[in-house]
Parts: C-alpha cells; sequence; structure tokens
C-alpha cells in the first residue's frame, strides 16, 4: 500500500512489523533457530537422504558393479541443504505463508548471537558474508598451498596424482564460488541500501537465503575429499565429470546450492537498485560502486541459470542414467562446455565488475578529485556486462568447435577491452595530476590496476586463436586469470574491508599491521604468479603434478613465494582479530572524509539506516570543491521533497508532484 | 571480558583451527597404501624379485568390487599396495599372476610389448612381443610405467572358468591364472614414477575409466625409486 509521506510512518523494517517504539521482547538468540539447529538439522537431512537412496539404488546394476551410489549421494546433500534451510528457519517464513498463517514478527536483536542466527537486517547478513568468504578463501588458500607444496620438486610427490588434481578441483572450485560473492554478499550487502538511501534490500528474506544457501554449498563442496574428490578441476568437463568419483556429486549440487543463491542475490540487488533509491537518487547520481553492481546483478540473474541447468543435467547423468553429456548414447559432452562457459565467462566479470566499482569508490576520496569521466566508467560497465554474454566460446576454441567460429569469438572478446579500457580511463584521469594520500585502501586500489593491467594484457593474448593455440591448457593461462580474479578481484575486497570496515565495525584497523599486510600481499602475489607466465610459456601444463626438471627452479620460486603470501594473510587475521575483537580502538564516523552518503550516517549505523528516507541533492564525487555540495539532506522530513526538484528514484527525471514512500520503504514520484 | 581474555579466545580457537587443518591434510590428503620396501638390504648388482598378482574383485575395503594389483612383499605376505621402494638402476624380475577376465583394446597398440628385457613377455612360459586382443580371452589390464616406456599387455583368463577366482584377494594359485613374468630396470635417477593400468577396467564407471583406474593401490601407483 502507497502512503503519502505527508504521514508519518515507518518504513523500511524487515519484515514490515513491529513498529518503532512498540515493546519487543529481546529473546535470546540461543533459544530458537540457529546456526547449530541448522548444522543438526542438516546431519539428520544427510542421514536421512543417504539411508533412502542407499534402500532403493544399491541394487541397481552400475551401483553393484561399481560400488559407488550417486543416488545416495545426491539425496544426502540434497536433503542435508534443506535440512540447514529448516533448521536456521529459512523457511519459516514461506511455509507459515503456505499453510495460510501470518509468520511472527521479525524482531531487531543485538548482541553477538544475532550473527548466529538467520537475520533480515541487511548489516547483520553482510558481516555473517564477510565471515563466511573469509572461510572460504581460508579453505581455498590451504589448498593452493597443499598444489604449490606438490610443485616443489616434479619427481618426488607430496601426493598421489588422483588426490593432487582432487585438491587443484576442491581449490578452483571453493576459490571460484567464494569469488562469486566476495563482494556483492558482505561489501554489497552492507552497502548498498546506505549508498542509494534506502533502509533495506528490496527483499530482506532473500538476502538472507542467499547467504544461507552460500554456507550450504560450502559444505556440500566440502564433502567433495571425503568421497573421493573429482579429478575436472573447477570446469566440470563432461564426459570425465560423468566417470568421476563421488566428489562430482558434491561439486554439481554444491554449484546449484551456490547457484540458487546467486539467481536470487542478482535479483535482489537489481530490485534494490531500480526500486529503493532515495527520492533525488538518478541514474546520473547513482555512485560507480552501485553501477557496478547494477550489471553484476544482470549477470548474477541470467547468466547463473544455465550453470545450475547444466549441474542438474549432470546429477541425471550420474544418478538416473540419462546422457545429456554421453555422446555414445545420444548426448554431447560440448553441451555441458557450452552450457558452464555461457555462464562461466560472464562469472569473470562477475568478479571483475565490483572489484572495478569498489576502487572507482576509492581514487575519488583519496585524490579529493571528482571521478573522471563517470559516465563513460558506468557505460563500459555496462558494456562489458553485455559483451561478456557472446564471448564464451574463446574458451573452446581447442575443443574442436568450427574453425569458422573462432575469428567471431576472437573479435567478440578483443571487442571487451574496448569498455575494459573506458573503466581505466576512468581511473587514469581521477588520478592525473593528483595529490593521493597513499592510504591502506588506495594501496590496494592501486595494486588492483598494476595487477589487472598484466592480467588484461595477457587475457588478449589468450583471446587470440593462434597464441590461444599454443599455451591453452598450461600454466600461462592459470597465471592470467589469477592476475585478473586475485589481482583484481581479492585486492579490491581487502581494498573495500579496509576502507569501509571503520563504518561496518565502528572499529579501526592497525595501521601498521595494514601496511605489511598490504606489502606482503603485493610483492609476493607477483613473485608467485609472473613466473608462472613463463613456465606456461615454456610449456608447463596446468593440473598435472609432474613437469620438466628445467622448470623446478621457477616452481620452487614461486612455491616459496606462495608460502609467503599465505603469511600475508595471516598477518591480515591478526591484524582483524586484534583491531575487532581483542584490542578494538573506536573509529571516526567518517575517518576519510569520504563524500559517500554511507559516510553521513552516525556510526554505529542505525537499525534503520536513515531516520528519514534521504533526500538526494548531488552525487558524491564533488571533491576539489572549496564547499563541496552535500550529498543528501538527511534531517529533512519527507514531505518538504514535494517540488523541491531532485530526481526521483524510479522516475525519469524531477520531482514533479509529491513524493509517496509505502510501507516497505520504497519512495516513488506521483 | 579483558583483553587477556580475548587475545585467549581468539589464540586457542586459532590453536584448534590449525591444528584441525593439520590433522585433515596429513591423515587424510597425505593417506595412501603402504609402500613395500624392495630395497633395504638388495646387493648392489643383484636383480630384485618381485610377485604380483591382479584381481577382478578385491573382495574387501572401501571398493570391494574394485579391480586391482596386489604386490608379494618380500617376507611373503600379500598387500593390497601398488607403492613400492625400488633400488636405482637394477633389473626388477616382475612374476604376475594374472586372474581377471579379458576384453578387446580400444587401442591396439597397447597389446606391443616394449621396455621389458628383450621388449617381451612371458605368458605361461611362452615368450611373446605382441598380444593380440581381438582373439582368445583379450587383454585384461596393461602394467605401463609411461616415463620408462615400459608397456606390458596382461592376458586375460577365461571368466567363464570353473575354477574363476571369485574369493577375496589374494587369490590362490588352484584358480584359473595365467603366469607372466618380464623384466625391466629402473632408471638412474632416484625419484618416483607412476605407473597405471591403461585398459578401461573400472567396471560400473562410463567408459570404464573411473573409480579403481584413478586410485592408488588399484590400477595406478608408483615406482619410488631410491639410491
Amino acid at each position: 500500500m502507497a502512503i503519502s509521506a505527508h504521514e508519518s510512518v515507518d518504513v523500511g523494517r524487515p519484515g514490515g512489523t513491529p513498529p518503532p517504539g512498540a515493546a519487543v521482547s529481546q529473546r535470546s538468540a540461543w533459544l530458537g533457530q540457529h546456526m547449530g539447529t541448522a548444522a543438526l538439522a542438516a546431519v539428520v537431512g544427510y542421514t536421512i537422504g543417504h539411508y533412502v537412496g542407499s534402500s532403493f539404488a544399491n541394487g541397481y546394476e552400475h551401483v553393484a558393479a561399481s560400488g559407488q551410489n550417486d543416488v545416495a549421494n545426491v539425496l544426502a546433500l540434497t536433503l542435508a541443504v534443506v535440512g540447514w534451510l529448516l533448521g536456521s528457519g529459512a523457511l519459516n517464513y514461506p511455509m507459515a505463508k503456505l499453510v495460510g498463517r501470518e509468520p511472527a514478527p521479525e524482531i531487531e536483536e543485538k548482541g553477538v548471537g544475532r550473527y548466529f542466527r538467520y537475520s533480515l537486517d541487511h548489516k547483520v547478513v553482510a558481516m555473517q558474508y564477510v565471515i563466511a568468504v573469509l572461510l572460504f578463501l581460508f579453505t581455498g588458500g590451504l589448498l593452493a598451498m597443499a598444489v604449490r607444496t606438490e610443485l616443489l620438486s616434479p619427481t618426488t610427490h607430496y601426493f598421489g596424482p588422483g588426490t593432487y588434481i582432487a585438491i587443484v578441483s576442491e581449490h578452483g572450485t571453493v576459490m571460484m564460488m567464494m569469488a562469486t560473492s566476495v563482494i556483492t554478499g558482505p561489501i554489497a550487502g552492507w552497502l548498498l541500501p546506505l549508498m542509494i538511501g534506502s533502509r533495506r534490500m528490496a527483499f530482506p528474506r532473500v538476502e538472507a537465503f542467499s547467504l544461507w544457501t552460500f554456507i550450504a554449498g560450502y559444505m556440500v563442496i566440502l564433502t567433495a575429499l571425503p568421497f573421493g574428490g573429482f579429478p575436472t578441476g573447477w570446469t566440470g568437463y563432461a564426459p570425465l565429470q560423468t566417470q568421476a568419483a563421488g566428489g562430482m556429486d558434491s561439486y554439481l549440487v554444491g554449484f546449484v546450492v551456490v547457484g540458487s543463491g546467486m539467481i536470487a542475490a542478482g535479483f535482489n540487488i537489481a530490485v534494490t537498485i531500480i526500486n529503493y533509491r532515495a527520492p533525488g537518487m538518478t541514474w546520473s547520481r547513482l555512485p560507480i560502486f552501485v553501477w557496478s553492481l547494477l550489471a553484476v546483478a544482470s549477470l548474477l540473474a541470467l547468466a547463473t541459470p544455465t550453470l545450475a541447468t547444466g549441474c542438474l543435467f549432470g546429477i541425471l547423468d550420474r544418478t538416473a542414467q540419462t546422457s545429456f553429456f554421453v555422446d555414445q548414447h545420444g548426448g554431447s559432452s560440448f553441451l555441458w562446455e557450452n552450457l558452464f562457459w555461457f555462464f562461466g565467462h560472464p562469472e569473470v566479470y562477475i568478479m571483475a565488475l565490483p572489484g572495478f566499482g569498489i576502487v572507482g569508490e576509492i581514487l575519488p576520496v583519496f585524490t579529493r578529485k571528482p571521478l573522471f569521466g563517470y559516465r563513460v566508467g558506468a557505460a563500459g560497465m555496462l558494456g562489458v556486462a553485455l559483451l561478456s554474454f557472446f564471448v564464451w566460446q574463446h574458451h573452446l576454441f581447442q575443443s574442436g568447435i568450427n574453425p569458422d567460429m573462432r575469428p567471431l569469438f576472437m573479435l567478440t572478446t578483443e571487442l571487451i577491452s574496448i569498455p575494459t579500457g573506458f573503466i581505466y580511463l576512468t581511473a587514469m584521469g581521477t588520478l592525473w595530476k593528483s595529490k593521493i594520500r597513499f592510504e591502506v585502501p588506495m594501496l590496494f586500489a592501486l595494486a588492483l590496476y598494476f595487477n589487472f593491467l598484466l592480467g588484461g594484457i595477457s587475457g588478449v593474448y589468450l583471446s587470440d586463436v593462434p597464441v590461444n593455440v599454443t599455451v591453452h591448457g598450461s600454466f600461462f593461462v592459470m597465471a592470467h586469470f589469477h592476475y585478473t580474479i586475485m589481482g583484481g578481484l581479492i585486492f579490491a575486497f581487502f581494498g573495500g574491508l579496509y576502507f569501509w570496515l571503520p563504518k561496518m565495525t565502528g572499529k579501526v584497523m592497525n595501521k601498521k599491521l595494514s601496511l605489511i599486510h598490504f606489502w606482503m600481499m603485493f610483492i609476493f602475489f607477483n613473485a608467485t604468479f609472473f613466473p608462472l607466465f613463463i613456465v606456461g610459456l615454456l610449456g608447463q601444463p596446468r593440473r598435472v603434478f609432474e613437469y620438466a626438471q628445467r622448470l623446478q627452479g621457477l616452481n620452487d620460486f614461486s612455491t616459496i613465494s606462495a608460502y609467503l603470501l599465505a603469511s600475508s594473510f595471516i598477518v591480515f587475521t591478526i591484524n582483524f582479530a586484534w583491531s575487532i575483537f581483542i584490542d578494538p580502538k573506536p573509529a571516526a564516523s567518517n575517518p576519510w572524509d569520504s563524500l559517500g552518503l554511507e559516510w553521513q550516517v552516525p556510526t554505529p549505523v542505525p537499525f534503520d539506516n536513515f531516520e528519514r528516507i534521504p533526500l538526494i541533492l548531488a552525487d558524491p564525487y564533488h571533491y576539489g570543491e572549496p564547499v563541496p555540495t552535500p550529498v543528501a539532506d538527511l534531517g529533512v522530513p519527507a514531505v518538504a521533497l514535494a517540488g523541491s526538484g531532485a530526481g526521483g528514484g524510479s522516475g525519469p527525471s524531477g520531482l514533479s508532484g509529491a513524493v509517496v514512500v509505502d510501507g516497505e520503504g520504497r519512495a516513488s514520484d506521483v | 571480558m579483558t583483553r587477556s581474555a580475548r587475545l585467549g579466545i581468539f589464540s586457542s580457537l586459532f590453536a584448534v583451527a590449525i591444528g584441525l587443518v593439520v590433522f585433515v591434510s596429513m591423515a587424510f590428503l597425505r593417506s595412501e597404501p603402504p609402500t613395500v620396501d624392495f630395497a633395504t638390504g638388495h646387493a648392489a648388482g643383484q636383480p630384485v624379485d618381485m610377485t604380483l598378482q591382479t584381481v577382478g574383485a578385491v573382495g574387501y575395503g572401501a571398493h570391494p568390487t574394485w579391480v586391482s594389483y596386489l604386490t608379494k612383499a618380500p617376507d611373503g605376505h600379500w598387500s593390497h599396495t601398488t607403492l613400492w621402494d625400488l633400488p636405482a638402476d637394477t633389473r626388477i624380475n616382475v612374476t604376475l599372476d594374472e586372474y581377471d577376465s579379458g576384453s578387446p583394446l580400444r587401442n591396439p597398440q597397447l597389446g606391443r610389448v616394449y621396455g621389458t628385457a628383450g621388449n617381451v613377455e612371458s605368458i605361461n612360459g611362452k615368450d611373446v612381443s605382441l598380444v593380440n586382443a581381438t582373439v582368445g580371452n583379450g587383454v585384461a589390464h596393461t602394467f605401463s610405467i609411461p616415463t620408462l616406456g615400459v608397456n606390458v599387455p596382461l592376458y586375460g583368463v577365461n571368466g567363464e572358468a570353473k575354477s574363476f577366482c571369485s574369493q577375496p584377494a589374494p587369490c590362490p594359485l588352484t584358480a584359473e591364472h595365467n603366469v607372466i613374468t618380464f623384466s625391466f630396470v629402473t632408471p638412474k635417477q632416484t625419484g618416483q614414477y607412476p605407473w597405471q593400468c591403461f585398459v578401461p577396467c573400472g567396471a560400473g564407471f562410463l567408459y570404464g575409466n573411473g573409480g579403481p583406474m584413478q586410485t592408488i593401490g588399484y590400477m595406478d601407483g608408483f615406482l619410488k625409486v631410491v639410491s
């Protein structure tokens, strides 16, 4: 129901009830549903699924011969995820609605316990995401250390070949799953409503669902190793997929689970940006980070379903003996490759774009200059997102595709460097003749541009068919995508974390440890991965645990650098624990003097973000002006908006009449 | 809560996490079948005699239905493993009792014997340099060491034979089997050299390539060549 802003209303509270001032009981977070009950329900679900699967599929001929019951595996994992969601309370609301009952009102919770529960507060969900993402990163990083340890010697082995490829596959999959949400979950989840002047995400339950499926996906993919691992790398190619050990079930189910969360997150982010912008937040005033999220949301919503569908086909092939990907029975392994990469290449930009959005926010703050070419940068992001749907076959140049198609996809791939260049232009223009404050977030931002330049340029070579023929499947490719994903996204993640943690936690990170973390990470990241370009050019193949003796020196250099790179994360962990939990120091409300709307609210940020829906007056990049234009009027009642001339949230341009704010916090023109 | 208490809690949690990681990586990822030692006590210049079996179903353990190799240790005990410590630059005399049924080869090249002494193997006392897998019982498995250029096709037994081995491994000499002997020389350079079977024999897996074909202790393993 739309209500006039003339009325005094409570808007934007997740769940819509109860109204402010109402007495709400502060029940203990440990009573009722939480992570513990979710884990318990997951174990019960797993047990039931495995029992049911075993009871009816153990007699199948192929199961009896192989001793591998994929039906039981898939049912166990699926019911474990359902149990996890039931136990966490994620399904309470839809189940109550299904049986015609009104769900219990959501209440604001305080204390540490809320971080272990199913919460509808986007700030709590985002902090839960931070921990989940760091857990993913920790696990994937340990697996990376195992990979590099094995590659210390070409002939003396730490792991067997099957274990090695299982570790490589697990590492790749865990990291890719993590990377899909590393920014859209924690940083965007926390900031998006604040940046656009909203009190919440459009669908708080969907946001929480994304988080809890993300964690469920993590646990599912971890089961791959005890199930025997999977030998396909993160790409899961058929027919290897169909004949692989039980760990492949974890891969397929895990990607369906994580994919569901990604799709939900994509829609949620898009709807929030389109419908929940405050009055005056016109498209041309949208922070560049929000533009990047809008581009990513479209990719999440449109590309991920193909991956989930492909995984469901794979599950059917392995359990119900269908033959979607089995050539000899009328299927095609090319079908998987196309479904996978139709998701997989946009996935690259799902990871890259939010990183560029973050550094796009950081640069103006630490150069004290307006963001150069704002519209060009935003257009670049949308251009990259659009073009990313037309390049996926460059991953299949060597797969036997019609050779006449290769120049087309070479062209589309090389075209994508143009909008990417727009984004770089924005950064370089902002940096041009500026007085840079070399604070830790800025260092991470600058490092991103250096790393991504190397990753991007090597990508242009890889898109070229003749070069691709030479280096396909080698460590050159591996070094390339680590430069773009780790050198880009992960540096942006840490830059964003250092930039916004004072606002998110109200505490300040230790600067000395932060600087040590940055320099170690930057130096040893390059020392780890740059030599791998060389060993790749010299012929070392990916995913193979043996290599030519003459490449041992470079591999050992890379491995030792990788250990030091890992120790930089230990420095971060110690810094994070020390600064946030052990010896916290309060942060200033706006320590970087940013003009961003998210910095204009008090710390800690109130439950409803804004006391009133703000009136946006300008974009947040008016640096360098003697008296910068205020980005928003936070104290003016919404009634004052009428006739102010500011653009409406969902309106095409200026406000022509009254503004109405409905019960969910959406503002619109009338 | 005091700073010391917070520090203690964090340190404890961190130690538990590291402990778990070490436990998982050491106990799980590095778990492998035992290594049979043919190198200790070996007299320089003397050959090493090694006895192996291939069985259609190992009959016990985590994967009782899988085909597998087995190794007879120098003390005479059979061990379910495919890992061997072997002395460098030494002739290895292999006696292999093959108990599994065979089939035609997808790649007839794998029927050639090479890399062994004289590029031959002896099947039930008869030297051959090529096993034609399209006739007779076909080829059950191969013993191949790619990096040393060794390939030995193992002629299969009749799967319908009355005395076909159907008991848990090791199979007795009274069961239907072929006695295959061959010799090869280990390299001078120490290190770990993978060996494997190249006949897709993973029953129940698509194209036969899953399960035992990719698992150490079953159809692949290592020559751990030591000085």
